[in-house]
């Protein structure tokens, strides 16, 4: 059984549209990457799958259940971290694990959770109204893991906390995995999903434009390898250059850039490349290859500026 | 659970069974918890607890330390009926009603706002539960107050030169939370229904106003409409305008208290319709005896007054059932019902 099945998903809001006719499966057991820059449309997908919004068309089960349906059911066994919430001024770190676990009929400790995302007893025992952005992040992780939900819907987690806070988030998500539950995790930046998914979707403007493994998509951007070479020309116009790469096989791409050359290749050629290049009457003075990362993969399919990376504070 | 730090539960293992039997029972429940334990947190919910206190126990308190009379001499006697006829029960119908607007306009919409609806729809709440939680758990947070403040008001009439009837006393105080619950519960309920908290404040302003000024130019219209339009009149006509002022939580708990403080029940529906209101009108002499004969089931007589014009007055005791003050009481919740399910049913529909 699918974890997450989306089917022909539309979503307009007036004359905006959303969401396109989205369909997405994600299996039971994976932790799957929800990547596109903000305003793509993740948030408004993971709010139809908490029934917080309605698709205009096509609809979704969660756990083999439909969403506006037995939306109740669904959040029973599913930890939330949504995006855009705010907590309870007045209530204490405890008094909203308390809430969660209550409400979700769990006989989780609250201690143990606030540890587990690094809250202190003392921090806990203070008016969230106070919390920091992180803090409140942290807090609200910790309710979504009460009661050891099957499914974790995690809307762009990473957001407030500090590296150290990223590093943590990430431990839980694959601690949580190794535990048995899927892993819905949206972001809009690359290292988070790329360190910790096992698929990644990429929404564009309300299309899902890509799907597969982290290890499929580097392969079907580019399967190249980059390798920057610099030149010393002596006076030989680089162009020769750019003419000698292009001629050989396993070579997709040359990029000339004063002096320097950027060329996609395939991994294993990087050794003829050189060679061809110095065959020529070229000086290589320096060269680096680099494997294409999943940021240029995302940039290959969106088209766009890679997601601003967040400045963490 | 920690519950060491809350002093109104876990008290001892019986309230904790109750409280997984509530739990269990009602998926409310939860919501309503938090609602009240995040409330009486609040700074506001204590000074609204001192304002109910000094609003209900002054005139007593006047009466006890500074030896005034309040009535004549030797009007100990009636002077607590005296006071609520005359003191507590515009202070009730005035002032309640706003506080409770006050506590309830942003319960639902603020936290729409906000945001943490989110948190709340994203635990296994539904939006029903959200609603019903609201509407129970702002009940309690106005509800527990004001009872505390009815509570020393008793024991100040007790200790003071005027009587206190314990039995007229309970019934007020019951009447009292009865209306002060249905004006909450309707502006929890507006709060659900709209997306921020300012449309919130008009809708429900808009409510109080017609509750408060309003209603009886209303139902004097729907009267005439009757009659003029649809030919229904005489004893038809009254039935129906009677039952709609009683639809008014307002006039329902006046009505009551009236009955209460002695004038009985027929005589206080009657007088109903003998109560000002900004655009109601007066009623000719024929349309009181039928008031009186045909829906009361009392004996109309017309009496003359002092100007030299005629008024009919209402004899008899009890009216039909359906006049009764338990179904008047039971009336003041209709709105309470009308509400939630519009708000239940408007916010299920909206995107959040």
């Amino acid at each position: 059984m699918a974890a997450i099945e989306l089917d022909g998903v539309t979503k307009r809001f007036g004359t905006v549209t959303a969401l396109a006719e989205v369909d997405l499966t994600v299996e039971e057991g994976e932790i799957f990457g929800f990547l596109g820059p903000n305003g793509a449309g993740k948030s408004t997908c993971i709010n139809i799958l908490l029934d917080f919004v309605r698709p205009t068309e096509g609809g979704a089960e969660v756990l083999g259940r439909d969403v506006r349906e037995q939306s109740t059911a669904i959040r029973e066994r599913t930890g939330v971290l949504p995006e855009g919430y705010d907590v309870y001024d007045r209530l204490t770190g405890y008094q909203h694990l308390e809430f969660a676990i209550e409400t979700k009929d769990a006989d989780s400790d609250p201690s143990e959770l606030l540890e587990r995302v690094g809250l202190s007893e003392d921090e806990g025992k203070r008016k969230a109204g106070g919390y920091s952005k992180g803090m409140a992040q942290r807090l609200v992780l910790a309710m979504a893991l009460v009661g050891e939900p099957e499914l974790l819907i995690l809307d762009e987690p990473t957001s407030g906390l500090d590296p150290n806070g990223a590093r943590l988030m990430r431990d839980i998500v694959r601690e949580e995995n190794e535990r048995g539950a899927t892993v819905f995790f949206s972001s809009h930046i690359l290292s988070q999903v790329e360190a910790v998914c096992d698929t990644v979707g990429i929404l564009q403007d309300g299309e899902l434009i890509a799907k597969d493994t982290v290890d499929g998509l580097r392969e079907a951007a580019t399967g190249d390898t980059k390798l920057l070479v610099t030149l010393d020309a002596d006076g030989q116009s680089v162009d020769d250059a750019v003419d000698v790469v292009t001629a050989l096989d396993n070579v997709s791409g040359v990029r000339p850039d004063d002096g320097r050359l950027t060329i996609d290749c395939q991994g294993d050629a990087k050794m003829d490349v050189l060679n061809a290049i110095e065959d020529a009457g070229f000086a290589v003075e320096d060269f680096e290859a680099q494997e294409s990362s999943l940021e240029d993969l995302f940039a290959t399919y969106t088209e766009t500026e890679p997601a601003e990376v967040t400045p963490e504070q | 659970m920690s519950t060491r730090d809350n002093p109104f539960e876990g008290l001892n293992g019986a309230l904790n069974a109750a409280d997984n039997q509530l739990r269990d029972t009602f998926g409310w429940y939860t919501v309503a918890k938090k609602e009240f334990r995040d409330a009486s947190r609040s700074k506001g919910l204590w000074l609204l607890t001192v304002v109910f206190v000094s609003v209900f126990i002054l005139p007593v308190v006047l009466a006890l330390y500074f030896s005034i009379n309040l009535v004549s001499r030797g009007g100990a006697d009636i002077g607590m009926q005296l006071l609520i006829s005359t003191y507590y029960l515009n202070v009730v119908t005035i002032l309640l009603p706003i506080i409770a607007i006050f506590i309830g306009y942003a319960a639902i919409s603020k936290e729409r706002t906000s945001g943490s609806l989110k948190l709340l729809l994203s635990l296994p709440n539904s939006r029903r539960d959200v609603v019903l939680g609201k509407v129970f758990g702002r009940c309690a947070v106005i509800a527990v107050p004001l009872a505390v403040a009815l509570g020393l008001g008793a024991l100040f009439f007790a200790a003071s030169n005027i009587a206190l009837k314990p039995g007229i006393y309970a019934q007020f105080s019951l009447f009292t939370l009865a209306l002060t619950v249905v004006f909450v519960a309707i502006a929890v309920s507006i709060s659900g229904a709209v997306s921020t908290n300012t449309r919130s404040a008009i809708v429900n302003f808009i409510t109080y106003f017609y509750f408060a000024f309003g209603w009886n130019g209303i139902v004097n219209g729907i009267g005439s409409f009757l009659s003029d339009y649809l030919g229904i009149q005489g004893s038809a006509r009254w039935h129906i305008v009677l039952f709609a002022k009683l639809l008014n939580p307002t006039q329902a708990y006046k009505t009551l208290t009236n009955s209460m403080l002695g004038q009985g029940s027929l005589s206080a529906r009657f007088g109903m319709f003998s109560q000002g209101g900004l655009l109601s009108s007066g009623l000719s002499n024929e349309a009181l005896t039928t008031v009186c004969g045909s829906v009361l089931g009392g004996s109309p007589a017309t009496q003359e007054t002092q100007f030299g014009t005629t008024r009919v007055i209402c004899e008899g005791s009890t009216p039909a059932p359906y006049f009764s003050d338990v179904a008047v009481f039971l009336y003041m919740f209709v709105w309470v019902g009308i509400a939630a399910v519009i708000s239940y049913k408007t916010f299920n529909l909206a995107d959040l």
